[in-house]
């Protein structure tokens, strides 16, 4: 079928050839017999008078209603999959895209995409966001037809917003007169990317197999070229299932991948100059890391200027221990001279402070004159409805280029302006930078000793056990509801897949299916994935849990209890006391208790290894060595620890 | 963790103001100097919320900016209930009207009870 040149499997491509044949015979005959039924003369035949004509269709033989067929534009599209290297699909099934899933399996082998069974299609988005955050490149989903795109919205909303390459399908039949009376009418749409083409990159609704094919191709290529999203294809059931009928002249693209542009040579050599020149330059990343070059090339950055980095936390940007991590003393913000943000979506956010007061205001966190500089792919794509940009941020220099890719170019530029003044000039602030790192460190680990038997248990006792039991493997953290504090305060992070940032959109119920994605993109390496979930995002999508269990995915799955959606409960205390008419009575539609949840039963109502509730500080380190245990051997486990608020 | 000095600056802005009204006699309440019921306050300090940002152990936490540990308080009862009435950035301001100075005066009583840190380095899980 294929006619790819460069195709590896030419035993598919001439079984698929051989089975056109029979295909296009079989579409043929349907055709003739919607011609008969169709026919006026049949419809009147009883009030009419029977002449020659009538009479010779009456005595024909019924029409033929093919029952079979040899092959299925299904099948043509997990070809497409496999050339993609597309590893999972995930889903909730649905008979929008019977054909499809159908095809994946005896066509495909359930194997390149493998089916992951998710019992809500935001699960299979967030698991996808998740696996591409660890393994680079997407995997895809599909959702039934209108419905089941509604449900994945959210997840979409976030992985747009956290810039992560998500490939989304969904069944449609666009055809009116095609479609069944009932669901299949209230399950098709003329435009079924309307509803998301807000945040997502592109979308199409393919209408032959090789524009199919084209459309796969392109909507891989444009997820993968940053600033990264989700992208879209609508995927019509006839097109799925019918016959192919132009196998002969059917081709899948080749993939040629966007390679990310760099910034301007000119502009990079400027921002050189300025950091080189600099008193105190600050370097602030968010998304900066793409692969796992990014780290490597942003140490070597620091290190060479011997310059404060502020990781905002989208990406494992930068070790968490380096001496020049200033991420938790931000108020050298207020020093710097030269501030570079590197792919940092909402600048304004970290250079300015801002009151949620009655009268809300707002102030720069850093000096007048300051220059401010952005390198990022952010400025390259926007899009208007959804705010998800933030407030304008008025900078010096704006340029356009991955950050990732740059980095060899500024960093080779910097080199060249550095001499033995400028060096001796750098390591004196280096070893300023030093000692306040030491010291920030210090503070954290006297910070954490605070309530340290406490129950309910403080966060920081919870991330202290829980380091102390993986230090040695090889973690990866996956997910955080203490948001980026204690973990990243006192743990070591050094490594790439050390940590994938977070939702991006801040909808809740991302963790717990993201981690899952993430934690499956890890198991083939070996990885132990922990990831530390808040209560109520664990609500939103319990049944992540049955797909951790059905497929074997291990992970480590720490509920953070305190009962609340905690966030608000401190929003609603603020009203209350703001309206000064008591602020006794805010625990109503904030609190997620009586009764309180039992999140290690509903675990093992999933098949998964449950512990807890721990409630005593001193019953953790047990439970955790006997939860790691089982997710050494290859199965989720979920432990609840019911903690302190934050 | 971002803003943690212009939140530190506008505390000590803040207490500063309090000591000024402390000592001008405002809070009269106070002003005999009666200490606080410590077990009262520390059910005060779960009553109003205190606990939802600092913690229950006065650990501290987090809202949009970091809220910091008060446990073992050092600043004054009357420069305490002075802040609370004028708390900056994201902590709500608590009027009279909700919250006594008396039950104020409790909840400070508390904090000073309160164990507070300790050696890290007494502590192995600390130190990995």
């Amino acid at each position: 079928m294929s006619k790819r040149s460069n195709s590896p499997d030419a035993g598919r491509r001439n079984f698929l050839k051989g089975a056109t044949i029979a295909g296009a015979a079989a579409l043929a005959t349907p055709v003739t017999a919607n011609t008969t039924s169709s026919d006026p003369a049949r419809v009147n035949a009883k009030a009419a008078a029977p002449g020659p004509r009538l009479a010779a269709i009456e005595t024909l033989p019924p029409s033929k209603d093919p029952v079979s067929q040899s092959t299925s534009g299904g099948d043509f599209m997990v070809d497409v999959f496999k050339t993609l290297d597309i590893e999972y699909l995930s889903m909730n099934c649905a008979s929008s895209f019977r054909g499809l899933h159908e095809a994946v399996l005896n066509h495909g082998g359930n194997t390149k995409p493998e089916i992951l069974t998710c019992p809500h299609e935001e699960i299979a988005v967030h698991m996808a966001q998740g696996y591409a955050k660890i393994e680079g490149k997407p995997m895809a989903m599909i959702c039934h037809g209108v419905v089941g795109l509604q449900h994945a919205t959210m997840a979409m909303y976030n992985a747009w917003c956290d810039r992560v390459p998500v490939i989304v399908m969904g069944g449609n039949i666009i055809e009116a007169n095609k479609r069944g009376p009932g669901a299949e009418w209230v399950h098709s749409a003329i435009d079924p990317g309307a509803i998301v083409r807000d945040f997502t990159k592109w979308d199409d609704q393919p209408t032959s197999l090789q524009h199919f094919a084209e459309s796969a191709v392109r909507a891989y290529k444009v997820s993968m070229t940053p600033p990264m999203g989700p992208v879209m294809l609508s995927l019509d059931a006839e097109l799925q299932e019918n016959p192919i009928s132009d196998a002969e002249t059917l081709k899948i693209p080749k993939l040629s991948k966007v390679i990310p542009p760099q910034g301007d040579s000119a502009a990079l050599a400027e921002l050189a100059k300025m950091l080189v020149n600099a008193e105190t330059p600050v370097i602030i990343v968010d998304r900066l890391a793409r692969t796992p070059a990014g780290m490597v090339r942003l140490v070597e950055l620091a290190e060479t200027l011997q310059c404060a980095v502020i990781d905002n936390g989208g990406r494992m940007n930068f070790p968490s221990r380096h001496p020049l991590n200033m991420s938790f003393r931000r108020a050298i913000i207020k020093q710097a001279d030269v501030i570079v943000a590197m792919e940092v979506n909402e600048l304004w956010g970290s250079l300015n402070a801002f009151s949620d007061r009655i009268v809300r205001s707002s102030k720069p966190n850093y000096k007048p004159g300051a220059k401010v500089v952005t390198l990022g792919s952010r400025d390259l794509y926007l899009k208007s409805n959804y705010q998800d940009f933030g407030r304008y941020q008025e900078v010096d220099l704006t340029i356009g280029g991955d950050a990732e890719a740059s980095l060899p170019t500024l960093i080779e530029q910097v080199k060249r302006l550095i001499d033995d003044g400028k060096k001796s000039a750098f390591e004196a602030r280096g070893k300023k930078l030093a000692a306040a790192k030491l010291s920030a460190v210090e503070q954290a680990k006297s910070d954490a000793t605070v309530g340290w038997d406490a129950s309910p248990i403080t966060t920081a006792r919870l991330c202290a056990e829980v380091y102390g039991q993986i230090k040695d493997e090889d973690w990866s953290m996956v997910g955080t509801s203490i948001r980026l504090t204690w973990p990243h305060r006192l743990w070591n992070f050094e490594k790439p897949h050390q940590w994938n940032g977070v939702s991006g959109g801040a909808g809740v119920g991302y963790n717990l299916p993201a981690s899952l994605g993430a934690a499956l993109a890890n198991k083939k390496h070996g990885r132990l994935t922990v990831s530390f979930g808040g209560d109520g995002d664990f609500m939103f999508a319990p049944g992540t849990l049955w797909t951790a269990a059905h497929h074997k995915i291990p992970m480590l799955y720490i509920v953070q209890n305190n009962r609340a959606y905690h966030q608000e409960y401190m929003y609603l205390q603020a009203m209350a006391a703001r309206h000064g008419r008591g602020i006794t009575n805010t625990a109503t539609g904030i609190t997620i208790t009586d009764p309180n949840i039992d999140y290690a039963t509903v675990a093992r109502g999933f098949g998964v290894h449950g512990e807890g509730p721990i409630i005593d500080p001193n019953d953790l380190a047990p439970a955790l060595k006997r939860a790691i245990a089982v997710v050494k051997s290859g199965q989720p486990a979920l432990v609840d620890v019911v903690t302190d608020p934050r | 963790m971002r803003q943690i000095t212009t939140r530190i600056s506008k505390l000590i802005a803040v207490a500063a103001v309090a000591a000024a009204w402390a000592a001008a006699g405002l809070s009269t309440a106070l002003a005999a100097g009666a200490s606080g019921d410590a077990a009262k306050g520390k059910r005060v300090y779960i009553a109003v919320g205190c606990f939802m940002c600092h913690g229950r152990a006065g650990q501290g936490g987090a809202m949009n900016y970091p809220a910091p540990s008060i446990a073992k308080v050092e600043m004054p009862v009357e420069s305490f209930v002075s802040f609370l009435r004028e708390a900056p950035n994201d902590m709500p301001a608590y009027s009279a009207n909700v919250l006594s100075d008396a039950d104020a005066a409790d909840i400070h009583a508390f904090l000073q009870s309160l164990p507070g840190r300790k050696p890290a380095k007494d502590f192995p899980l600390l130190n990995n």
